[in-house]
Order: C-alpha cells, then sequence, then structure tokens
C-alpha cells in the first residue's frame, strides 16, 4: 500500500498495485484448498467404512503391503536424499539405478532356479543376487556421475536435471535393447513362498524379508554416516562443499561414495521388488522412481530418517489411500488411480509444507 | 602423447561400437544400403567409431601452457595405435562371443545373434574377421590421426564433402521421390534394386560437394555479404525472396509424397509442441515436465467439442458430454481452456523454483496420463479404447485429414505460433520472463510481479501446446491413451533444448532432426528413445546453449566458461594474432 505521499510533495511516485497483489489472495486459496481436501477424506472415508466395502482383514493386508512397499520406497528414496543433500540435484536417473540392479540379478536367479540351486541353498543364492545386484547398481550409478553429472557440477540448475532426464532415457532403452521388451518372470525361492504368523497375524513371508532387510540397511546407512569418517566427510560436504574441501576433504571422491552409496541401496531394493512382484522389465524403475522421490520429498528431502519415514508412509498412503477415499463415492478400479494419489500428496507436501515433515519446514524456499 | 591415453580414448571408441551392436542399432542399419551393397550403415559406424577416436585421441593440446600439435605422420601413428584398440576391442569381443557360446551370451544380450556377428565379421570366419577389425581400425585410425593435421582449407572441404555423400545417402526415402516428382529419372543416382546411392552417384555427389564446399570457403562470405546488400537495398528483391519461399514451402508436400507428408505432419505438430514448451522453458526459465497435460487436453478437448464418440467393444457410444461444433470455432475455445488449465497447474506450483517445479509438473502431467485411460473417465474420454471421429476441420467439402493437406492446415498454425513467440520475446512481457529466468528475487525486487508473469508463462504455453494437441486429433482422427503419456513432454523436452531453449529457429530445427528424422528413417524408430537420451545428456555437456542458439541465453549459460583462455582466443580472434595459449590451431594454419 504505498500511496501514502502528503500532498504536494511531487517527488514520490504513486505505485498501484493491483488487487491481487494486494490481498492475500494465496493465503485464502490454501484455507480453501485445506478445507476442501479435509472434507473429501473425512466425507470418502466416511462413505468408504460406511458401505463396509472391505473386511478387517482386507485393511490389514492393505497396511502390511503398504509397510513392505514403504520399506522398498524408503530405500530408493534414501538414494534421492543423499545425492540431493550433497549436490542439490535431484538424480531422476536413480530409478534406473534400481532397475539395473534388479535386471543384474536377474541372471543370476534365472540361472539358479533352473539349476535348483536356488532352493537347495536359499541362503547363499539370495546373498549372490543382493551381491550381484548392488555391484551392478553402484556401477551404473558411479558412471551416471562420472560421465554425465561432474563435468556440469558448476552449471545453472537445470541443465543437470535435463541430463538426468536424459540419462535416465538413456538408461532405460539401454536395457530395453539390451535384455529386450518383454516382462521377466523372476522365481523367489520355495522357502520365501507362503506366510508366517507373527504375534497371531498371517504375513506373507516375502514381506517379512522385505522390511527387515530394509530396515537393517537403514540403520546401517545411519551407523555409516554418523560414526565413520566417510560419513562424517558426506555431512561435511552437504554443509558446504568449498569449506569442505578447504578442511582437506576429497569432495569428488565423497560425491562418488554417495552415488555409490545410494546404488547399493537401490540394488537392495531392486531385488526385493523383483522377489516380492516376481517379475523384472525395463521399465520397472519409472513410477517406483518418481514415488520414491515423493517419498523423500514428503520426508523432507535431504534428511535420512525422512526419507525413511517419507517411505512407509507413502507405502502406507499408497496401499490405503484410493481404497479408502475412492471406493466409497463410486470410483470404478480405485487402485488404477494409486499414482494420482502419490502425485496429489507430492504437490500438496510442497504446497503446504515444502520442507517436508521432517524438513525445515518451509524456511528453505525451493 | 602417451600410448595409454590413446588407447584408452581408442577403447571408448570400441565401447562405442560394442553399444550400438548390443542394443540391436547395428543390425538394424546394417539393412540401409547407402552407398552400392558395399557401404552399409553398419559398416559406416564400424568404421566411423576408429577413425573418430583417433582424430579426437590426436586433437591439439595445451601441455604446460603450450600448444602441442603433432606432425601428420607422428599423428597417423598415434591415430593408427587409438584405432587398432578400437578394432582391437571390437575384434576381442567377437572372438570372445564366439570361443564362450554364441547362445550364452544371448541368454543376457538378446541382440547377439548369427547375424549379428556376421555383419562385425564383415561375413567372413570369426578368425578373418577379427583380423579385419583390428587390421582396418589400425588403418582408418592412422587416416583418423592424419585427417586430424590435415590444413582446414583442405580439411574442411573433404570432410563436408564426405558428411554430404553419406547423408544423401541416408535420405534415399526423401531425394529419389522429390526428383521422380519433379520428373527426373533418377536411377543412375538411386539404385533401385539397393535403395541406395549407386557408386556412380556417391562418386558425382562427392565431387560435386568438394567442389561446392571448396569454392564456399574462398567465396562463401563474400557472396553471402552481396546477396544481404542487395536484400537489404532493394524492397522489391525482399519480396521476392518471399514469394520463392512461401512458393517453396508451398510445394512442400506436393514434392515429397504422402509418406512424408504424414511424418511433416507430426513434425509440425510436435513444433507447435516446441514452441509452447520454448515459451515456458526458454522464455520464463520455468521447467514444466508435464507438458503431455497441454497435448492431452487439447487432444481430446477437440474430440468433443467436435462430436467426437467413444470406442466401445460394440462400436461408439456418445460421450458423456459433447459438443458438435465447427473446428474453427473450436480452437479458440480449446485455446481458452487449455490457458485456464495452464492456471489451474501454475496456480499452486507459483513458490516453486527450478528442480521441484520440475517434479511436480511431471507427476500433474503424470496424472493426465492415468486419469485419460482410467475406468473412473471412461465415459467421458473412452477410457483405454479411447475415440474417434473427430473432425477432420474441413472448410467447404476440403478435408485436411490427407496427410498432404493437413501440412498446410499445420502450417498456419505452426506460423501463428512463430508469430506470437517472436513478438512475446521482445515485448515488455518477454523481458520480464528474461529478468525471472536469470534471477528471480532481482526481477522481484525490480517490480516484476512474478506471480503473474509465471501464470502468464503456463496460460500462454498451455495454449499453443493445446493447439499442438487439437491438430494432432485433426490429423489421426482418433485418441488413444497410448498417445499421451510422459514420453511427449520429453520429447518436447528435447525439441527444446536440442534447438536451444529460448531460440524460435531452435525449435524448428529441433523439431525435424528429432521427429523428422527418426520418422524418415524407420530403422530407427525404435531406438528413438535412447537417441533422444543420448542427444539431451551430450548436448547439456558439449553445448548447452542448443544447436541454434539464442544470443542472450547462450550467453547465461555460458558466463561460467569466461575464463582467460577465453579472453585469450577472443583476443586472437579480433587482431588476428594467434594467441600466446589455447587451442587457437584452427586458424592459424
Amino acid at each position: 500500500v504505498a500511496n501514502a505521499s502528503t500532498p504536494g510533495d511531487d517527488t514520490t511516485t504513486v505505485v498501484r498495485m493491483s488487487a491481487f497483489d494486494r490481498l492475500p489472495l494465496r493465503r485464502m486459496v490454501l484455507v480453501g484448498l485445506s478445507v476442501a481436501i479435509a472434507v473429501f477424506v473425512i466425507w470418502g472415508s466416511w462413505k468408504t467404512l460406511d458401505a463396509k466395502a472391505y473386511s478387517g482383514a482386507a485393511w490389514r493386508e492393505f497396511v502390511i503391503l503398504g509397510i513392505a512397499q514403504g520399506a522398498i520406497l524408503a530405500l530408493i528414496a534414501l538414494g534421492y536424499t543423499l545425492v540431493y543433500g550433497i549436490l542439490r540435484m535431484i538424480n531422476f536417473a536413480h530409478g534406473e539405478v534400481f532397475m539395473a540392479g534388479a535386471f543384474g540379478s536377474y541372471f543370476f536367479s534365472a540361472a539358479y532356479t533352473r539349476s535348483g540351486f536356488m532352493d537347495r541353498h536359499p541362503i547363499p543364492a539370495l546373498l549372490i543376487l543382493f551381491l550381484t545386484a548392488i555391484v551392478t547398481s553402484v556401477t551404473v550409478a558411479v558412471l551416471l556421475e562420472r560421465i554425465a553429472y561432474r563435468p556440469l557440477r558448476n552449471s545453472p540448475r537445470l541443465v543437470p536435471l535435463i541430463t538426468a532426464i536424459g540419462a535416465s532415457l538413456f538408461l532405460q532403452n539401454t536395457a530395453r535393447g539390451f535384455f529386450g521388451t518383454q516382462t521377466r518372470g523372476y522365481a523367489k525361492p520355495q522357502i520365501l513362498a507362503g506366510d508366517w504368523t507373527i504375534l497371531g497375524i498371517s504375513i506373507a513371508r516375502i514381506q517379512v524379508v522385505v522390511f527387515v532387510v530394509s530396515v537393517v540397511a537403514m540403520i546401517v546407512l545411519q551407523v555409516f554416516v554418523s560414526r565413520t569418517k566417510t560419513g562424517k566427510s558426506m555431512r561435511a560436504v552437504a554443509e558446504d562443499q568449498e569449506i569442505a574441501s578447504l578442511m582437506g576433504i576429497d569432495v569428488d571422491r565423497i560425491v562418488v561414495t554417495t552415488f555409490a552409496i545410494g546404488g547399493v541401496l537401490a540394488g537392495v531394493a531392486g531385488v526385493l521388488f523383483a522377489l516380492t512382484f516376481e517379475q523384472v522389465n525395463f521399465f520397472m524403475g519409472v513410477r517406483p522412481g518418481i514415488a520414491a522421490f515423493t517419498a523423500a520429498v514428503l520426508g523432507g528431502i535431504g534428511s535420512i530418517g525422512g526419507a525413511a519415514l517419507g517411505g512407509f508412509l507413502l507405502g502406507l498412503l499408497q496401499s490405503i489411500g484410493p481404497a479408502l477415499l475412492l471406493t466409497g463415492i463410486g470410483v470404478p478400479s480405485p487402485f488404477q488411480l494409486k499414482d494420482v494419489v502419490t502425485f496429489a500428496v507430492l504437490v500438496l507436501v510442497l504446497i503446504f509444507r515444502p520442507g517436508g515433515l521432517l524438513g525445515a519446514g518451509g524456511a528453505e524456499k525451493v | 602423447m602417451t600410448v595409454g591415453r590413446l588407447v584408452r580414448t581408442g577403447l571408448v571408441g570400441g565401447i562405442a561400437v560394442l553399444f550400438v551392436a548390443m542394443t540391436g542399432l547395428l543390425a538394424k542399419v546394417a539393412e540401409i544400403n547407402l552407398i552400392g551393397t558395399q557401404i552399409t550403415g553398419a559398416r559406416v559406424l564400424l568404421a566411423i567409431a576408429p577413425f573418430v577416436a583417433a582424430y579426437v585421441a590426436v586433437r591439439p593440446r595445451v601441455v604446460a601452457g603450450r600448444l602441442e600439435e603433432a606432425s601428420s605422420s607422428s599423428a597417423a601413428m598415434s591415430g593408427a595405435v587409438a584405432g587398432l584398440a578400437a578394432g582391437g576391442l571390437v575384434a576381442a569381443a567377437l572372438v570372445f562371443t564366439d570361443r564362450y557360446g554364441i547362445e550364452r551370451v544371448r541368454e543376457i544380450f538378446i541382440q547377439v545373434d548369427p547375424q549379428l556377428l556376421e555383419i562385425v565379421g564383415f561375413v567372413q570366419s570369426v578368425a578373418v574377421g577379427a583380423l579385419i577389425l583390428a587390421a582396418g581400425g589400425a588403418l582408418l585410425g592412422a587416416a583418423g590421426g592424419a585427417f586430424r593435421t590435415m590444413r582446414p582449407p583442405w580439411r574442411r572441404p573433404i570432410g563436408t564433402a564426405v558428411g554430404v555423400t553419406l547423408l544423401a545417402g541416408l535420405l534415399q526415402r526423401i531425394i529419389p521421390i522429390s526428383l521422380v516428382q519433379l520428373g527426373i529419372k533418377a536411377d543412375w543416382l538411386y539404385s533401385p534394386a539397393t535403395d541406395g546411392l549407386t557408386w556412380l552417384g556417391a562418386f558425382l555427389i562427392l565431387v560435386g560437394s568438394l567442389g561446392c564446399s571448396w569454392l564456399w570457403a574462398r567465396r562463401g562470405k563474400a557472396a553471402r555479404d552481396t546477396v544481404r546488400t542487395i536484400v537489404r537495398e532493394q524492397p522489391s528483391a525482399r519480396i521476392i525472396v518471399l514469394i520463392v519461399a512461401s512458393g517453396v514451402v508451398a510445394t512442400i508436400p506436393l514434392l515429397l509424397g504422402a509418406v512424408i507428408s504424414e511424418v511433416l505432419g507430426t513434425v509440425m505438430v510436435f513444433m507447435l509442441l516446441g514452441l509452447g514448451l520454448n515459451i515456458v522453458v526458454g522464455y520464463a526459465g520455468l521447467l514444466d515436465l508435464g507438458y503431455v497435460a497441454f497435448f492431452g487436453f487439447g487432444a481430446y478437448a477437440m474430440a468433443l467439442l467436435t462430436g467426437g464418440t467413444l470406442n466401445t467393444t460394440t462400436g461408439s457410444a456418445a460421450p458423456a458430454f459433447g459438443m458438435d461444433l465447427n473446428f474453427y470455432v473450436a480452437i479458440p475455445i480449446v485455446m481458452l481452456l487449455a490457458a485456464g488449465v495452464g492456471l489451474l497447474i501454475g496456480a499452486p506450483v507459483l513458490r516453486l523454483r527450478g528442480d521441484y517445479l520440475a517434479i511436480v509438473t511431471l507427476g500433474l502431467g503424470e496424472m493426465v496420463s492415468i486419469l485419460i485411460s482410467s475406468t473412473w473417465l471412461k465415459p467421458l474420454v473412452g477410457g483405454p479404447q479411447g475415440m474417434r471421429n473427430v473432425t477432420d476441420a474441413e472448410i467447404v467439402g476440403f478435408s485436411f485429414r490427407d496427410p498432404q493437406h493437413f501440412f498446410y492446415l499445420a502450417l498456419v498454425f505452426v506460423l501463428l505460433a512463430v508469430f506470437v513467440s517472436w513478438r512475446l520475446a521482445n515485448s515488455r512481457i518477454g523481458r520480464a520472463w528474461n529478468a525471472m529466468r536469470e534471477d528471480e528475487q532481482v526481477a522481484d525486487a525490480m517490480g516484476i510481479s512474478t506471480t503473474r508473469f509465471k501464470l502468464l508463462a503456463f496460460a500462454t504455453g498451455g495454449a499453443v501446446g493445446s493447439v499442438g494437441g487439437a491438430l494432432f486429433a485433426v490429423k489421426i482422427g482418433s485418441l488413444t491413451p497410448q498417445s499421451f503419456e510422459i514420453i511427449v513432454s520429453i520429447t518436447a523436452l528435447a525439441v527444446v533444448v536440442l534447438g536451444g531453449m529460448g531460440s524460435i529457429p531452435g525449435v524448428v530445427v529441433g523439431a525435424l532432426v528429432l521427429i523428422g528424422l527418426p520418422g524418415l528413417l524407420r530403422e530407427f524408430e525404435e531406438f528413438r528413445l535412447l537417441i533422444y537420451g543420448a542427444a539431451l545428456v551430450s548436448i547439456m555437456i558439449l553445448r548447452p546453449q542448443g544447436l541454434v542458439p539464442n544470443i542472450r541465453r547462450s550467453r547465461e549459460l555460458q558466463e561460467e566458461d569466461v575464463s582467460q583462455d577465453k579472453w585469450a582466443e577472443e583476443l586472437a580472434a579480433e587482431t588476428g594474432v594467434a594467441a600466446p595459449i589455447g587451442p587457437a590451431g584452427e586458424g592459424s594454419g
């Protein structure tokens, strides 16, 4: 409101501001939006629960499925978050790193299943699968950093992002060319078929394994980052690259290490994903990649705990959300819209709390 | 020049060959006869690798502040080493595959089949093939090294002539057809048996382009200046140029025939998408990865407004909402609605910048693709089966469905979009966008309402993109969700990026290269996305300003590069005195 000029003072220019700029329109829109969302969520859930569309056992299934998928999302999300923390860039091709891991282990899995080694010695076989997936993913991630990202370290922000999109497309179609377009079955060992009864609830074995392996991987990562010298260097580089390099930290080496750690987690996630869905194809990295990025943003990108939390939350939202919100209001086949829920969550988080749940709460302007 | 470095460069060339072989591209291009039956696309690829590796390996380098340039003979030697490494790697892979068992390799890399080995081994036994690869690699490497040290007045025309000849061989689907349409019998140039150039034709083109290129190097600049002065000073000359140019453009579809016009139609649809995205990304600096939303919206809105019907298993059904408007009435409505969608998409993401914006728009674009194929919206847009009976934009009985007619309709809209983009670029709005792109906070401080201009960019870009969608709907007449996936967004982005962000001629070139070439060379069709990905990465690393850069934008992108060497180079260019350092060997000769 700038026309507070005294009469007769002709040196003051009157700045006219339109109603659009003056009104706290943005706030009004945001409040309206959040009320609308709240009403929609309550109404949709009420209708669904009222109609008793799903049994109690079905809801329990949804929750368990959500946690298992959330664990995989969290592992991928950690790769996004680590790289973002250090380079402030979205490694768009991380979904393809995940895909590469799954594919790398596929060939061993197929060979072992054929020879019967998988069922005779499932534990060593699974360990080898994880190992090959990790090696493949790490190789791809490190090459990606070396060839595509390092030359652009100091470019304007859009440049590495466009490069990352290109790299993602390139890796995807390389896999398509190398391994073909067809989806391949990924057999899981007999030992992982069937259920285990835990606390009176019967849970698919594979889901238990997914959960345990992911949580162990996350704990190892947390210890690594907070205790080891390399981990401390990573945090220093994330804080300030220039000062870190002045303190004798080899920034290039730390960046490579970060990509490699992201690759390890993506490789583990790749095997878990392939064992869960029992298939691999060249396109499998795209949707989980975007979902995992959403999870990272939801938890607060750059924060390790945030990525883990975001992963589990988003997994739950994806498995419960469509059923709970959309079934009651008469949307047919609500699970087709699973990813719509993902993206809606992403947009809403960025609007209301761009820093994420564990982040700085919007203080960091994104 | 250390041997290690030469070998490394050569190995990179060899890896590139193995890569194209394993993705299946090599086997595909082996079907293209460029010259006779001897020079096929695959053989050119096999030959290019050691040549280019050697060419790159022996480039002059700055060592300890001095420009180190190899003599011809030593460059040839070094090149041979690099070429041998490249050819040797491929040969080794060939022998390995044969020894290890092709079936076992094939379990992983499905493209490795006996046919591929035949192509790589020149239809000889494996041992002979490997020998040819290694020896040929060394020879080509030596040639590449020697070629690098050749003086520019010779090197450039030779390079151009070879390039033009190969390109002429590659364009075997366009040139002969146009010649026939012009009434020229071209059997002596393009053999009907192999589709490619005949040896005589190749020789003539080589000599002809060599001559032209040589002449151009000598007199080109003077000739161009003369033409420019005439055009500038004589208004009548300008009109003549304009008439000739529009005459040429108007006869393109008649000259090229239906098949190529079909491809051109797609090119122009993507030109529209590129122009729209260029406003958002190039002018305003907002990376929108959900541009397919506008494309899909335009197409489906056009279908619904002009009486399109839903595809069902039993036939067709009326959509839940539909009108029966004329195309020319519907198009402004579609544009207005799309601008509204642009505002809707833009509004929530206003505060976001850079990469976050990209991901959110990506998500919104994905939402659109999921929604149009969902069961939920099936009564409106037909779900996976899609829609048909979209208008053909007929005007007094003249239908535009025919590819040769569609060209003109698309041309009108492309010209309009070019005009709008061009006027916007230097208007007050365009300058505000520039300011915002370069530094949002400063622009804000200078009194630019970033909110308003961001929304304006989304709305304008959305409106232009929706025209692309609407024309696409007219062109193919029926819609399925497969045409509206994320890949459209990425293709449009690649078009903008390849040409140069913020550059209108860049978009035109980008669309012609990225959509036109793969459309004409059907062998490349399934490798299109692979090539787009590689193009995006390499453009961003090697030439971020694009092929036809926008001057202001390129300055901004290169800011970091202006170092002392750059300054020395510029000084050398101005004064004609070679700079003490830097790769100034080009001009000194």
